[in-house]
């Protein structure tokens, strides 16, 4: 009883701030567990931008920004309940953890409550699809990827390639829209191969692909740590020399330590800091508050997400969430940390840039950041 | 031909991993009849001792006899901690203590080093290959495969000649009548946990090497897989671990090298039914131990 008490005192503290001078954004976030990769260096980025913003007087210099924390853990279940908890303390917007299917898990909570809720990095496109008008992402669709990285591919001059996918989650099967948009370009698929998330062993794919003769030009996946490391060290020990392009998910440090392995990898991901770009500046002022350079493109991302949600509130002139869902799906342009950001005339799954980085010397380096022609995006696709 | 050879030393180097920790298991329940779920934390302290060392820039050949160490110090740590008080106890009762070790140190990685996942620098020659005739094998296979076999090797020498090896036999066959001849029971525990973290420390450093990188929960993948793997081959029987993990190791590459296409989505389950297959033909696995009926000291 008395704990229930203590709760309920520390509750009522924290639901007492919120009116017309803040904005209270609750987080349902994966700070721990498999989705720690995305979330942790996302939620590092949205602290600085809720810092910078507070300090200039808060959100048009009147609305300061309280974020509400919970850790779900990674895990859907978790992801619900936060969500339901975040609701009940009355939130004007919740942010989900970044991968569409815990992301899923909040749908009802977030629909009923009629609270806007953006994901972190969540690139699946059926998330906004399925979840309805309350659900927006905050990172280029896997269809959009997908189709840059093909594009980039078919105009090297790569003719032939072997995809591996896993069905466990949606971002897993981006390499289905790889294979759509490549066919649809003149591409040959020699083959697919399907893996699980957390597979240790990639030798038997590997081989498999190795005996090919000829082997594909190139080697697609979304796999991501640790799976990824995994396949391409597996992929280069079997005797594997294809181009091997991967996608947002290995956008982190591991990938460019993998030395001689990790070499020439293409990737897909949110943002290149090019000079004099915001990004650069966001990164100057990351390492000004944390003490290190940010790890991955998520924090950047993160900034973004903040950004988008003053944008609406702006926009809205409230903070009432009904309303800023409504001035969030009509934002155009929005100046982020990674470039532009749009959700007018889509369904909740931003309009933003794309990256094409290869790994090089153990560091990044931009193949360019091309707009995918509009007729060789895939239509989101149900797993 | 050359692709069914290559598959092959896939599956035997993948076997040999699993049956290293089959074996880690198996050593301990053989004594205790405990199942030590935190195995796999052992692997997980391995895998950040490789890391730290190749921040420190030590190099790996020195860092690899250093991670295996911390496994044995972690499990010997482990034993005298969270394992004696509760040595008395019920199955259940040192289950659910494993389970909470685990826990506990997932959680304590967590927060003292880092909820990511870490790279680890790992040597070049680790991810090339070696060609015999038209077979292309990688040198992480070769050295999986003979890290396996000199472990397997000083087992059976350690179990068979040395007198902590033999003590530890008998008390896996009558813990009471063995002390009865005097042997102790403390020094035959630790031993059997010194030895568990010796396989787990082996197996860390192979497991890590094909991944790159460690993160807290990777623990749980490996310890799962020799759980199967030692319930396949006879729980309580070393033979019956070896033989159940590279039965697993075979098992999961053969499925994903041959099983078709449209079939490979249910490759998990289909190799799990194999194994529930072989336990309905052999219950107690494939060479059950002779002694299975434990008495608590």
């Amino acid at each position: 009883m008395k704990h229930l008490i203590l709760t309920s005192a520390i509750l009522a503290a924290l639901t007492a701030p919120i009116g017309a001078e803040t904005l209270t954004i609750g987080t349902a976030t994966a700070q721990t567990g498999g989705l720690a990769y995305a979330d942790v260096p996302t939620m590092q980025g949205m602290k600085l931008a809720v810092e910078e913003i507070n300090a200039a007087g808060g959100i048009d210099g009147a609305t300061k920004i309280v974020l509400l924390e919970k850790d779900v853990r990674s895990d859907p279940a978790q992801t619900s309940i936060a969500a339901q908890e975040l609701a009940d303390a009355g939130v004007s917007v919740i942010v989900l953890p970044g991968d569409s299917d815990p992301a899923l898990a909040a749908i009802g909570v977030v629909s009923s409550a009629e609270i806007p809720a953006i994901s972190t990095v969540a690139s699946s496109p059926t998330l906004p699809e399925i979840g309805g008008d309350y659900m927006f992402s905050n990172f280029p669709g896997d269809n959009v990827q997908a189709a840059v990285s093909a594009k980039w591919a078919w105009d090297e001059g790569y003719k032939t390639a072997w995809i591996v996918y896993s069905p466990d989650t949606q971002y897993t099967t981006m390499p289905l829209y790889f294979r759509d948009v490549f066919e649809k370009l003149g591409g040959e698929m020699l083959g697919v191969s399907t893996n699980t998330i957390g597979q240790q062993d990639f030798s038997a794919i590997a081989t498999t692909i190795a005996a090919q003769d000829p082997q594909p030009d190139l080697v697609m996946t979304s796999a991501y740590e640790p799976d990824f490391p995994s396949m391409l060290i597996a992929l280069r020990a079997a005797g594997v020399t294809s181009q091997v392009i991967g996608s947002d998910g290995i956008d982190s440090p591991t990938t460019f330590s993998l030395g001689d392995v990790g070499e020439n990898v293409v990737f897909t991901t949110a943002g290149f800091a090019t000079k004099g770009s915001p990004l650069e500046a966001f990164d100057k002022a990351f390492e000004q508050k944390y003490g290190t350079a940010p790890e991955s493109i998520y924090s950047a991302v993160g900034y973004d997400l903040i950004k988008v949600i003053e944008a609406a509130v702006i926009v809205a002139g409230s903070t009432e969430p009904k309303k800023i869902r409504d001035a969030m799906a009509d934002l155009e342009n929005v100046q982020g940390a990674t470039g532009l950001i749009t959700y007018k005339g889509t369904n909740g799954m931003p309009v933003r840039q794309v990256s094409l980085i290869r790994v090089k010397d153990g560091g990044r380096e931009l193949v360019g950041q091309p707009s995918p022609d509009a007729n060789l995006i895939p239509a989101p696709r149900m797993q | 031909m050359d692709l069914f050879v290559q598959q092959t030393v896939n599956a035997l180097a993948l076997g040999g991993t699993y049956a290293l920790l089959a074996l880690g298991l198996a050593v301990v329940f053989s004594i205790m009849g405990l199942i030590n779920f935190a195995h796999g934390e052992l692997m997980t302290i391995s895998g950040y001792t490789l890391m730290y060392c190749g921040i420190l820039g030590v190099p790996f050949a020195v860092s690899v006899p250093l991670a295996i160490l911390a496994a044995v110090l972690a499990a010997v740590a482990m034993e005298r901690i969270a394992f004696r008080p509760v040595r008395g106890g019920s199955g259940a009762t040192m289950l659910i203590t494993s389970f909470a070790v685990a826990m506990i140190l997932q959680v304590l990685f967590q927060n003292l080093i880092s909820a990511r996942s870490q790279a680890v620098a790992l040597p070049q020659i680790l991810s090339q290959s070696v060609h015999l005739g038209n077979v292309i094998i990688g040198v992480n296979k070769i050295a999986a495969i003979a890290a396996t076999v000199l472990m397997l090797i000083f087992l059976d020498r350690f179990m068979n000649r040395q007198k902590t090896g033999i003590a530890m036999r008998a008390a896996a066959e009558d813990f009471a009548v063995a002390r009865l001849m005097g042997i102790r029971a403390n020094t035959v525990i630790a031993g059997a946990f010194a030895i568990s973290g010796l396989l787990a420390g082996v197996a860390a450093v192979l497991w890590v090497s094909q991944r790159a990188s460690v993160d807290p929960l990777m623990g749980f993948t490996p310890v799962l897989k020799a759980f199967i793997a030692a319930i396949l081959g006879g729980l309580g029987s070393l033979r019956g671990a070896v033989a159940g993990g590279f039965m697993l190791g075979f098992i999961e590459v053969y499925l994903a090298a041959f099983l078709p296409q449209e079939f490979q989505e249910f490759r998990e389950p289909i190799g799990l039914g194999l194994v529930v297959l072989i336990l309905l033909f052999r219950p107690n696995g494939m060479i059950p131990s002779r002694f299975l009926g434990l008495i608590k000291v």
